[in-house]
């Protein structure tokens, strides 16, 4: 927006500090991981017990894919549904659109242990078998609204001619929908879908109401584990965070590496 | 160090002593109608290699879920999902017992019960072991740094000393309406089971006293983890986290006070809906033997269910030999079993919150 | 401008199912007594009745807005800032930075906050660093400090990414508009910038508060247990007393209140008259 290009002095005093508070903790979980006691706050000494204890653990290993299956399945579904009813919401009647929005809030304002009850009896009474397809359901529904919240302010600033402009001109309803007022609400679509991306991973108490046949999540495993918690939950999120590095970097290296082959070409 | 040669220890007997699966019954559909078991059972409460090796002795697959407190696990029981074993404490198991929610045991799929340990046959809540089979037992008692606090006076006041300004701002609480109540109604000379109205507002009392004199920090399971760092000098705790404690961290002793205590029990259950209650037969069973009920007392620290077991560690030479909170108390006149009691139980939780928001 | 109209109705349909009816059956519960199957239920004003009569359950609701209210403001002020760096730097450096803020959230919230106490306690790392320089120890865990240093932690890359979107692809006219019209940086910051993000904050707002009312781990872990909150409250009522009623009459109290507030909130938002007082 600014029309300054480069970050002054301030700006980079301001970055180096919240990139310090948000990873000091993240640095201490991933020294801890390499604890030699089962202690989350005193380190010991070093070891590789607790990944020894975790890559052997199948439970573990499988919580890993389950969470991350999920969260991507999720994300996409949410990120789709929401944007088309975030767009929707925006030209209906005003009624409704209170309606809707107020349901909305519901999910992101209830104890999650309100929105779990909830589906659990609403499941049950279903009479479905819980597992994986309930589970994604259950995140889809806590995913969407937070989609809708990021979307929705977007939508207010921009200018509603626009949409109209592009079908006087003969586009398709489609085509207006995806050349003119996708690419003005990009940014928050991306911030809705990063954000719905992180409820979606980080979920205990919904998920563990709504899941079963032991399809278990990170989360699940961390927050049962409570009882005698070790510091393989830190290796667990080690290699999260491992994960998450290395697929960021390959995603954003990726192009950098075709369009260097493609210059020497 | 104790802790890693004790892993290091049970790797090898694990590695060693389990050659058994190459035999494995190789057709447990055949034998159980089917070869998956659902096991929900509490987080981290296994030895490392329990599951793996019952896999592969009997050539089955074993499904986990975990659960870390008994109205979780009942939730989602009484929701309909459907498990092969669980693992529930005593009070539980009478509510589900009463709720007709477990399936009896036959006895005769399950042998090894002529292991179990002196301290739990006959418990209260299910003395013919007609649906339950225990699985750990313990009590709950003081753990204190015996640097900073004199074991005789821990031994003198017992809970009291939660209430000595003199440890003001050092100690820790445990964060349920359970055991915060226990204590306070064993430090007053009552029952712990009491319904008695005047004895419920003395209990609430005390625990109000204690909350705005003492500054506690309540606490659940982070006090092992407190305690080991020795950031608090005293704290009311499972035993077996207790074990734990004391093996980590040398300053650290245990006390079960003389004015009585909680005996807890976890047990082992079939749920009435159980999809494959033959195999849940044979999984107890094989809890129940002397390689499985080490592999778990070992890892987990908490009293096994198999006096063999049991006797061995600890006693000479054994890997809690020297750990004062391994063995509980048996046999005590004042301690008791909790018993089911769904409105005494939300009195006291009311009142607890109570306590917690005073200040 | 109807076109798109019609793309509400699927969504509409798919939260009366998985958000109402689920809801339905929580509001039942408020609204009866434990002991009652569906057959027999008789509807009671008793579950709200015993809230309302006990200081004690309103002095929690009050303190859980309290700090939600303080989180919301702390991550407000040092939000828009970072979310204002990020914004007007290069188009690489912006995704990078969003992508550093998100990375945190996806680690596990109970170990990000273990983290925290690891940091935090007496001879925590903080007090450590202190400790070289000649410092302290000072006195943090158990302390509102760290229940809202936590709940900042936790909830600021929402505040952040809601800010930072609305202040991405602002239309770059509107500043240059200003400048030509002589506003120094200052007036067309405050002209134009901070009124076109507004929405951004305020959905960020909406983002922090909502989630800090209710949230129950992080007062758990970092405040010991004293600062008990309303979401505390409602989670024993499920989790540990059973008291399904109770609990969902509590959380029934809390919805109300946050609508009423999040209407008033919206009004403002939407009031030309108000917006104009604000600039």
């Amino acid at each position: 927006m600014a029309p300054k290009q480069r970050t002054g002095i301030g700006g980079k005093i301001i970055l180096g500090l919240t990139a310090l508070f948000f990873y000091l903790p993240i640095l201490y979980i991933i020294v801890f991981s390499f604890n030699d006691s089962r202690s989350l706050t005193k380190f010991s000494g070093f070891s590789l017990q607790w990944y020894e204890r975790m890559f052997s653990d199948r439970t573990m290993m499988q919580a890993i894919v389950y969470t991350i299956v999920i969260a991507i399945l999720a994300t996409i579904i949410s990120t789709l549904a929401g944007t088309l009813a975030a767009i929707g919401l925006s030209r209906s009647r005003r009624a409704l659109r209170n309606v809707v929005e107020q349901v909305n809030n519901l999910p992101i304002m209830n104890p999650e242990i309100v929105t779990a009850i909830g589906l659990l009896m609403f499941f049950s009474a279903l009479g479905v078998n819980k597992g994986f397809l309930t589970l994604l359901l259950a995140h889809i529904m806590f995913c969407t609204p937070y989609v809708i919240l990021s979307v929705s302010p977007k939508l207010r600033s921009l200018d509603p001619n626009l949409a109209d402009a592009a079908l006087d001109l003969g586009a398709t309803p489609l085509q207006a929908l995806t050349k003119v007022i996708v690419p003005q609400i990009m940014p928050g679509i991306v911030s809705g879908a990063l954000i719905a991306f992180t409820m979606s991973f980080d979920d205990f108490i919904i998920s563990y109401f709504v899941t079963g046949n032991g399809v278990n999540n990170i989360s699940i495993l961390v927050y049962t584990m409570s009882k005698r918690v070790n510091p393989s939950i830190n290796a667990l999120s080690t290699l999260v965070i491992v994960l998450i590095t290395v697929s960021l970097l390959i995603v954003n290296l990726v192009p950098i590496i075709k369009e260097r082959r493609r210059e020497k070409e | 160090m104790k802790k890693l040669f004790a892993l290091l220890l049970a790797g090898t007997m694990l590695l060693s002593g389990c050659g058994g699966g190459g035999e494995a019954a190789e057709n447990a559909v055949e034998k159980y109608g089917s070869d998956t078991l659902k096991l929900y059972n509490w987080g981290e409460y296994m030895g490392q290699d329990l599951i793996s090796n019952f896999e592969k002795q009997f050539g089955v697959k074993v499904i986990l879920e975990y659960f870390d407190s008994n109205e979780m696990m009942y939730t989602k029981l009484q929701a309909g999902d459907a498990y092969d074993v669980l693992v529930p404490s005593d009070y539980m198991i009478e509510r589900l017992i009463a709720d007709g929610m477990l399936q009896e045991l036959d006895i005769e799929k399950i042998p090894n019960i002529v292991n179990l340990a002196e301290g739990v046959r006959s418990l209260p809540y299910d003395p013919a072991n007609t649906y339950s089979v225990p699985y750990f037992w313990g009590s709950v008692g003081i753990v204190y740094n015996h640097n900073n606090v004199d074991p005789a006076v821990v031994e003198e006041q017992g809970y009291e000393i939660l209430r000595n300004t003199d440890y003001k701002g050092r100690i820790y609480v445990y964060d349920s309406e359970r055991d915060s109540f226990m204590m306070a109604f064993k430090a007053l000379g009552y029952s712990m089971n009491t319904e008695n109205e005047q004895e419920i507002q003395d209990a609430y009392n005390w625990l109000l006293d204690m909350n705005n004199t003492m500054e506690p920090v309540y606490v659940t399971d982070e006090v092992i983890d407190g305690m080991i760092t020795g950031t608090k000098d005293i704290a009311v705790v499972y035993s077996g986290d207790a074990t734990t404690i004391l093996q980590e961290n040398e300053d650290m002793s245990f006390w079960m006070p003389n004015e009585g205590t909680n005996l807890w029990s976890d047990a082992m259950v079939v749920p009435a809906n159980a999809e494959n209650p033959l195999l849940a037969h044979e999984f107890i069973n094989y809890v129940l033997t002397y390689e499985a009920s080490l592999d778990n007392s070992e890892f987990v620290g908490y009293a096994s269910s198999n006096q063999e077991v049991l006797d061995e560690l600890s006693g000479e030479g054994g890997l809690f030999a020297e750990n004062e909170a391994y063995l509980p108390r048996a046999g005590y006149a004042k301690d008791e079993v909790f018993r089911d009691n769904q409105v005494l139980k939300k009195t006291l939780a009311e009142l607890w919150i109570k306590v917690k928001a005073a200040k | 401008m109807r076109q798109f109209r019609n793309m509400i109705y699927p969504y509409a349909v798919w939260t009366a199912i998985m958000i109402v009816l689920p809801m339905l059956m929580i509001l039942l519960y408020a609204f009866t007594k434990a002991g009652n199957d569906v057959t027999t239920f008789r509807f009671t004003l008793e579950n709200f009745a015993r809230f309302f009569q006990d200081a004690v359950f309103l002095d929690v609701l009050k303190r859980s807005l309290v700090i939600a209210v303080v989180t919301t403001i702390v991550c407000v002020l040092f939000g828009y800032p970072i979310a204002y760096v990020i914004a007007s730097g290069p188009e690489k450096s912006r995704v990078f930075w969003i992508l550093m803020i998100t990375l945190p959230t996806w680690i596990n919230m109970l170990v990000r906050t273990y983290a925290w106490v690891g940091i935090l306690q007496d001879d925590g790392l903080l007090n450590r660093v202190f400790a070289l320089f000649g410092i302290g120890p000072f006195h943090m865990m158990y302390t509102t400090f760290a229940v809202v240093l936590g709940m900042v932690y936790n909830f600021i890359p929402f505040m952040i990414l809601q800010i930072h979107t609305s202040l991405s692809k602002m239309d770059k006219s509107y500043l240059e508009a200003a400048s030509d019209l002589g506003a120094n940086r200052v007036q067309s910051f405050l002209r134009v910038t901070l009124p076109l993000s507004l929405p951004g904050v305020l959905s960020g707002i909406t983002l922090v508060f909502l989630p800090a009312v209710s949230s129950f781990f992080i007062p758990k872990l970092l405040g010991g247990g004293q600062y008990v909150l309303i979401g505390n409250v409602i989670e024993t009522q499920f989790l540990t007393s059973g008291d399904w009623n109770f609990g969902s009459a509590i959380s029934l109290i809390m919805a109300v209140i946050i609508m009423v507030s999040m209407y008033l909130t919206r009004k403002v938002d939407t009031d030309p008259a108000a917006s104009g007082r604000r600039e």
